[in-house]
């Protein structure tokens, strides 16, 4: 990016109209890639600089997904150097896993705690393409846009996500059942 | 449809991602076929579970420092164009100040040498004479328009009042045959000269414009008159 134009006045104006209003997107598709508050707020920052940076190809698609594809490649950069890809797959996975805290009330909220940590724990792959596609509310298109994949393959990976996360959930509603603590 | 191929749509359906004939085939495959009901009960349950889930916002730590840092990127951007150091790149990189008349050719070291004496000479005999200004105002709106029509292009004229710099006015000089604008500050005693030109067309062709690409002279009032 060395030869990238400086961003000057006139472009972080444009970059405040038309991208810092996904940063809430940012910030909740950061906060279940790293399933951390604090290591969210970090990636959601430096892929909102590094958007800023890359603004100047930016050719007026739709901002969201593209700022969101720049989250998701910031974030595998800094496991990169974090040396996190060197550990197993299994490793990250079952690192304490613990969504956004829901309202604690009620039985919605248990509920909705349970999803939460269900979806926390599934594989980073299931993860993120349930995020996009239900939370971020992408259509496959988008989607297929911010994970660079065939359209065709997101498709069968929300299918097999869902799956993922039901078996995750009933498992999670048993154990709790059964007055078992949460894994 | 077998049923393979509509247990593959289930999802894509779910998802509004189907055109309105797979749509219709979709759901009359589905009749005839409970494994797939299922699937899709499943899909949508799941569907709707995440859907239910609080968004959360961006915090508004992070919207403080994402905003910082933006007004920090957008100020220096503001100081690189005071600078001139954007389109007018040329400017940034020699700025030569001389003390006094008797300014030694000595503090110029690295800086381009000869060919920067031939510029210099010229701030220096402008300097001495009364040529301090053709244009005396210290509104950027009355300079930059007196360039129209006298130079070849317009020189960027900023108000740099509230940093210390009120503006004297804009004058031109000749540089190696070829008309260049200045304009002049002043800050404290001191006025300060700007020669200012388009990087494409340094006014010293044939020389790499990287070596003196520009010059800025400070005087004390009393030798500046």
């Amino acid at each position: 990016m060395s030869d990238a134009p400086k961003p000057d006045g006139g472009t972080v104006g444009r970059f405040r109209s038309v991208v810092l209003p996904h940063l809430d997107a940012a910030y909740g598709y950061a906060r279940w890639l790293t399933r951390d508050p604090v290591e969210a707020q970090d990636l959601a920052q430096e892929a909102m600089l590094r958007a800023l940076r890359y603004f100047h190809s930016f050719r007026g698609e739709e901002a969201r997904p593209w700022l969101l594809r720049i989250v998701r490649n910031t974030w595998i950069d800094l496991r990169k150097r974090n040396g996190a890809e060197k550990l197993p797959l299994e490793v990250l996975e079952t690192r304490p896993a613990e969504g956004p805290d829901p309202e604690q009330s009620a039985l919605a909220g248990d509920r909705r705690r349970q999803v939460a940590a269900a979806l926390a724990a599934l594989p980073a792959e299931s993860r993120e393409v349930l995020v996009l596609r239900e939370i971020e509310d992408l259509s496959y298109k988008h989607i297929a846009a911010v994970l660079d994949l065939p359209i065709g393959t997101v498709m069968s990976r929300i299918a097999r996500a869902r799956e993922k996360l039901a078996v995750e959930l009933k498992g999670r509603l048993e154990r709790r059942d059964h007055g078992l603590p949460d894994l | 449809m077998d049923c393979p191929t509509c247990e593959t749509m289930v999802d894509a359906y779910v998802d509004g991602e189907l055109t309105a004939s797979e749509s219709a085939a979709f759901e009359r495959a589905l009749e005839g076929c409970p494994d797939c009901r299922r699937r899709l009960e499943a899909a949508r349950a799941m569907s709707g579970l995440l859907r239910e889930l609080p968004a959360e916002p961006a915090p508004d730590l992070l919207r403080a420092r994402i905003e910082r840092e933006l007004r920090t990127i957008a100020g220096a951007s503001r100081a690189r164009l005071r600078g001139a150091g954007m389109r007018w790149g040329a400017m940034a990189a020699s700025l030569i100040v001389a003390v006094s008349i008797g300014w030694l050719g000595a503090s110029l070291v690295g800086k381009g040498g000869r060919e920067t004496d031939e510029l210099i000479a010229g701030y220096i005999r402008v300097a001495m004479s009364e040529h301090g200004v053709d244009v005396a105002s210290s509104d950027r709106h009355t300079v930059k328009p007196w360039f129209a029509g006298r130079i070849d292009y317009a020189p960027p004229v900023y108000d740099l009042t509230r940093e210390g710099f009120p503006l004297v006015g804009g004058r031109i000089d000749l540089v190696d045959g070829r008309k260049v604008a200045v304009l002049v500050y002043r800050h404290n005693q001191h006025r300060i000269a700007l020669s200012l030109w388009p990087r494409n067309v340094p006014p010293n062709r044939g020389r790499s414009p990287n070596r003196i690409p520009a010059v800025s002279l400070t005087t004390p009032s009393s030798s500046s008159k």
